[in-house]
């Protein structure tokens, strides 16, 4: 070294340097394509790194033994850390004292920067740019064969319980109850990652709905055999009928493995109250609705409303059929 | 008409205003004036003929909206009825049935509302489909499918009459598989890419069964789904469902027997699709108890390898649609029920029927897993926990692994893990990822900047390091370097901003005008006027500026744990005592010791070693050098050429490198004598010393005047 050059001294220059440097304006980028404290492709760049996507797994999780086979584990996003992460690209480069002393009276306002960007990440493109700093970031990891079997899974989170209270609709949830996803990803094929812009109550983890599926509740039986149940739903409100009613389901006599006899399931179905429209038959529209079958969707929360199944029922994926309106366009406007 | 968010409507059916066929249209126009005849007004009539065409043989593959079962996929699907969602609403009732017998068709059978399609789920061994047939061939002879056709070539399912009574669907329930259906357009999960919101559905009639092996363990069943085409032969389905002496409320597993023992030769063939076909036995048995399929794998698990490369068969990778289909097939291919026998008794009474498919795909039924089940036993907890042991798998818990280390994890999240530091000492150091098992305090200061990574490093109060931070800064600085695009961007970010900053901050600061007396104006001279400044300085009073120069070398870490005269006594092979004393004294000694010499028969004369050396090397290079040379070089120009050095010959004789080189010292050229034995005259090393001893008594001359 050939300046003599203390601490002190730095500390001195730094802060001369500071003073000297032109007060840094925080300007809002209005679209995502705009230059804001650092140009909009650094800047996209860098909110991934926030939300860890370049990050190498093992640096997430440490030890695979924190993360065991068929394991959720819940966390907090240190925000330390993706500064850190952050600190580590922009000292790049930063080859003297003056490029550093320059970095310095930048970072807050690119740290700002970040903060709000990081929440415009997925961002619907017709919603508005979201403002406000960064708040709390939490999420879970999942390690399951769920993840793998059954790809592009639903992952909905929500700040309180829309099962309870005033929010009911479990499909429609009030806007502002709805923690929105920062990231939602497979890092391996069994190993799902999600990040909450937020600390949600109730996480809804559900089975995608590849199209609505048709089918029984199967029931293994001794001998090589299985059974298979249908609960029986109302036509008109597609409710199960009250008191609930499983019905076993007929298999074809003399008939391949698992070949049901259709026509004797739709006889008895025929014979249950509230299972036909104004039609005496039963069509093909009505058979289908006895038969759907919901994705399954596993409800992480709160479990004061666990125990009460009634509550937990309002939970699972229901869409409403109108049956009215099948009954009028296919029956009454005659088909 | 929407229909609102999460909400879908079913139709039974929805009429196409035309069923394929062709039509005529005659428009006509009548025109009328006072004291005109019609006739005198006449428009000729105009003749419009029309095709409506819908699918007959082959399906384009982009009308399917989805399949469930996912074509090519494993997994539990044992409790749901196969479907095909198609994108154009109408097509199952764009064809009418036409069945050429009615007096086989149940009086129950709802014609009109059934549609012309059904979907049939074959397991392994219970049919044969045969791609790429001629469409006369796709059907039972003797039925013939009105209507144009759309293809030249399609799949057939050739299946015995008694497998149809078996698994397709009766008469009576066909039109009971088929619906329409109308969801949100806005709701892109119901409606995954259509365009109009109206699909049709086609329902199977049977529940894909995982297998069970004569052990009783589960085994994967592959299924092949057909939507096949009934046109023509709706007679030959069963007109009812046999009414059974009580109800049938449970069904078996089809009963996977591993029946045929194959070699791995032959397995190689059957994958290949290159077996002949007598050679294999998988007739199922008429067996009503359940399915039993047959199939010639002898190790399941080699097989289920093959089978994850479905490349295998296909030649190349450029494989198109067409042989996709082919490839689904291919276990429904050969084998089936149907191909093996010619008895003709048997023919009559259980025909061979063909079915044209419109299009078809194939799964895996296996494992009883459904999502449900796997999120329910999900093991839930904070980052940080560990998992609980399963006495069911002892082997996956983790402390039974071997050779490891158990977990050293704290309740902040901190996990010990091996580091080692730059000194090479290898220690324990707490690391903890972005993800923490408390919230993070958000009231706290944010990470002041650090420009290093050992900035951030903290140690602990237990003593041990914390480098979580320092690998976050280290990782990301890695991860910038690693993608050039960002390194640029970072660098022209910093040129633009931080220079103009820089300017517009010594511009701007009023500091110039503080400085004006000192370097006067500010033009284009300040630089090198300020340069001036700065050196003038210097050179005036260095101290105040300069520091001391930074040594060359720093200072090292004692290498040798004793005393060098020992260390070097003993390397040389001298007793200690020779290396102790004055300088002067330690020469003298030094003179007397006895020096050994590898025992080599040598002689060295003083001036020799430096000769001898230059000799060796020239000759190397020169050797190297015609070697390099020497595709180039003719007898002719090596003859020419003057001076060139020592054994060129031995160079080109081939590839010995001349006499055999020991030590640096040529033995061979040297005339023998040359080397003197130590003692006998005065070698290199003795030259140095003399010169050393002479420097020695000049300096003393020196001193001493």
């Amino acid at each position: 070294m050939l300046f003599k050059y203390n601490h002190q001294d730095a500390i001195e220059l730094t802060q001369a340097m500071l003073s000297l440097a032109p007060d840094v304006v925080a300007t809002t980028p209005e679209d995502d394509d705009d230059d804001g404290v650092i140009p909009a492709e650094l800047r996209r760049w860098l909110v991934q790194l926030r939300l860890l996507e370049p990050v190498p797994f093992a640096y997430l999780v440490a030890d695979s033994d924190l993360l065991p086979l068929e394991s959720i584990r819940w966390f907090y996003l240190d925000r330390r850390w993706t500064d850190a992460l952050v600190q580590g690209v922009l000292s790049v480069g930063t080859a003297n004292s003056d490029d550093r002393t320059h970095l310095a009276a930048q970072y807050p306002a690119i740290r700002d920067e970040l903060d709000r960007e990081e929440r415009n990440r997925r961002r619907a493109r017709t919603d508005p740019r979201l403002d406000g700093g960064g708040g709390p970031v939490s999420g879970f990891v999942l390690r399951s064969k769920a993840v793998s079997g059954w790809p592009a899974v639903h992952v909905r989170a929500f700040s309180g319980d829309p099962a309870a209270g005033a929010a009911k609709d479990t499909d429609n949830p009030p806007n502002d109850m709805e923690v929105r996803l920062l990231r939602l990803e497979r890092l391996a094929p069994a190993v799902l990652l999600c990040l909450f812009d937020g600390i949600p109550r109730t996480v809804h983890i559900e089975e995608p709905r590849q199209g609505v599926q048709f089918g029984f509740d199967m029931t293994n039986q001794p001998g090589g055999t299985t059974k298979a149940q249908l609960e029986v739903r109302n036509a008109e409100t597609f409710e199960y009928v009250r008191p609930r009613r499983m019905l076993d389901v007929k298999f074809r006599h003399r008939g391949a493995s698992g070949v049901v006899d259709i026509k004797r399931l739709e006889d008895e179905l025929a014979d249950i109250d509230d299972t036909l429209g104004p039609d005496d038959e039963m069509n093909s529209g009505e058979y289908a609705l006895q038969l759907v079958q919901f994705p399954w969707r596993q409800v992480w929360g709160d479990m004061a409303n666990a125990d009460e199944p009634a509550a937990n029922e309002e939970l699972v994926f229901k869409p409403v059929i109108s049956y009215r309106a099948i009954v009028r366009d296919a029956f009454l406007k005659g088909d | 008409m929407g229909v609102g968010k999460g909400k879908f409507l079913l139709y039974s059916k929805i009429d196409p205003p035309l069923t394929a066929g062709t039509y005529r249209f005659t428009a006509k126009q009548v025109l009328g004036a006072e004291g005109m005849d019609e006739d005198d007004l006449r428009v000729e009539q105009l003749e419009t003929h029309v095709r409506v065409r819908s699918p007959l043989y082959v399906l384009p593959p982009d009308q399917v909206l989805s399949t469930f079962p996912p074509a090519g996929r494993e997994g539990a699907f044992g409790a749901r009825l196969p479907q095909i969602v198609i994108k154009r609403r109408t097509l199952p009732w764009e064809r009418d049935l036409d069945p050429i017998d009615m007096a086989q068709v149940d009086p129950e059978a709802e014609l009109d509302d059934a549609p012309w399609l059904a979907l049939v789920v074959v397991a392994q061994g219970e049919a044969e489909l045969k791609p790429n047939q001629p469409i006369d061939q796709c059907v039972t002879p003797g039925v013939t499918i009105p209507g144009l056709a759309d293809a030249e070539v399609g799949n057939a399912l050739h299946i015995r009459k008694s497998m149809v009574d078996r698994i397709f669907p009766t008469q009576q329930e066909v039109h009971l598989l088929a619906h329409a259906r109308q969801v949100d357009l806005d709701d892109t999960e119901l409606m995954m890419g259509d365009d109009d919101g109206f699909l049709s559905v086609v329902i199977a009639n049977r529940l894909p069964l995982p297998g069970r092996g004569d052990d009783g363990e589960d085994v994967p069943v592959k299924y092949l789904a057909c939507l096949v085409n009934l046109c023509g032969q709706f007679h030959s389905l069963p007109p009812k469902a046999p009414t059974p002496p009580a109800d049938v409320l449970v069904t078996t597993f089809p009963l996977v027997q591993l029946a045929t023992e194959v070699t791995v030769a032959t397995q190689d063939k059957l994958v290949m699709g290159t077996l002949p076909p007598q050679a294999l036995d998988v007739l199922p048995k008429a067996d009503v108890s359940g399915t039993v399929i047959r199939t010639n794998v002898v190790n399941p698990q080699a097989k289920a390898a093959y089978e994850a490369q479905p490349g295998w068969g296909a030649t190349s990778a450029s494989r198109g649609t067409k042989d996709l289909y082919v490839e689904m097939a291919r276990d429904f291919g050969r084998g089936g029920a149907v191909s093996l026998d010619p008895d003709r008794i048997i023919a009559a009474l259980d025909p061979v029927l063909r079915f044209p498919v419109l299009i078809h795909w194939s799964f895996t039924s296996f494992g009883d897993e459904t999502f449900e089940s796997l999120m329910k036993g999900l093991d839930s907890g904070l980052l940080g926990t560990r998992g609980a042991p399963n006495p069911d798998k002892p082997k996956e818990n983790p402390e039974s692994s071997p050779g490891r280390l158990p977990l050293e994890v704290v309740e902040t999240g901190h996990v010990g893990l091996p580091h080692r530091l730059r000194r090479g000492d290898e220690v324990r150091s707490w690391y903890r990822g972005p993800l923490l098992p408390h919230p993070a305090d958000e009231a706290a200061d944010r990470l002041p900047l650090a420009h290093a990574a050992d900035q951030i490093r903290v140690v602990v109060p237990d003593g041990r390091e914390d480098v979580s931070l320092a690998a976050a800064f280290e990782i990301g600085r890695l991860l910038g370097l690693s993608r050039p695009s960002m390194v640029a961007a970072l660098m022209r970010w910093r040129q633009l901003g931080f220079q103009q900053a820089r300017l517009a901050g010594v511009v701007g600061s009023g500091i110039l005008d503080g400085l004006a007396d000192v370097i006067g104006d500010v033009d284009r001279f300040l630089g090198g006027r300020l340069g001036a400044a700065v050196a003038e300085h210097i050179v005036a009073s260095p101290e105040d500026i300069l520091g001391n120069p930074a040594p060359l070398v720093t200072a090292g870490v004692p290498v040798l744990d004793e005393a060098p005269n020992k260390v070097l006594a003993r390397g040389l092979g001298l007793p200690a005592a020779a290396f102790e004393g004055e300088p002067g004294l330690v020469l003298e000694k030094l003179r007397g010791a006895e020096v050994k010499l590898p025992g080599l028969d040598l002689q060295v004369q003083p001036g020799l070693l430096k000769d001898a050396l230059a000799a060796t090397l020239d000759a190397r290079f020169s050797r190297a050098s015609i070697a390099a040379l020497a595709p180039t070089l003719t007898e002719d120009v090596l003859t020419d050429v003057s001076g060139v050095p020592l054994d060129l010959g031995l160079a080109l004789g081939g590839l010995d490198l001349g006499p055999a080189v020991l030590g640096g010292l040529a033995p061979g050229p040297i005339e023998s004598g040359a080397f003197q034995p130590h003692g006998k005259g005065v070698d290199a090393l003795d030259g140095l010393i003399e010169e050393q001893d002479r420097l020695a008594d000049e300096a003393d001359d020196e001193g001493g005047a």
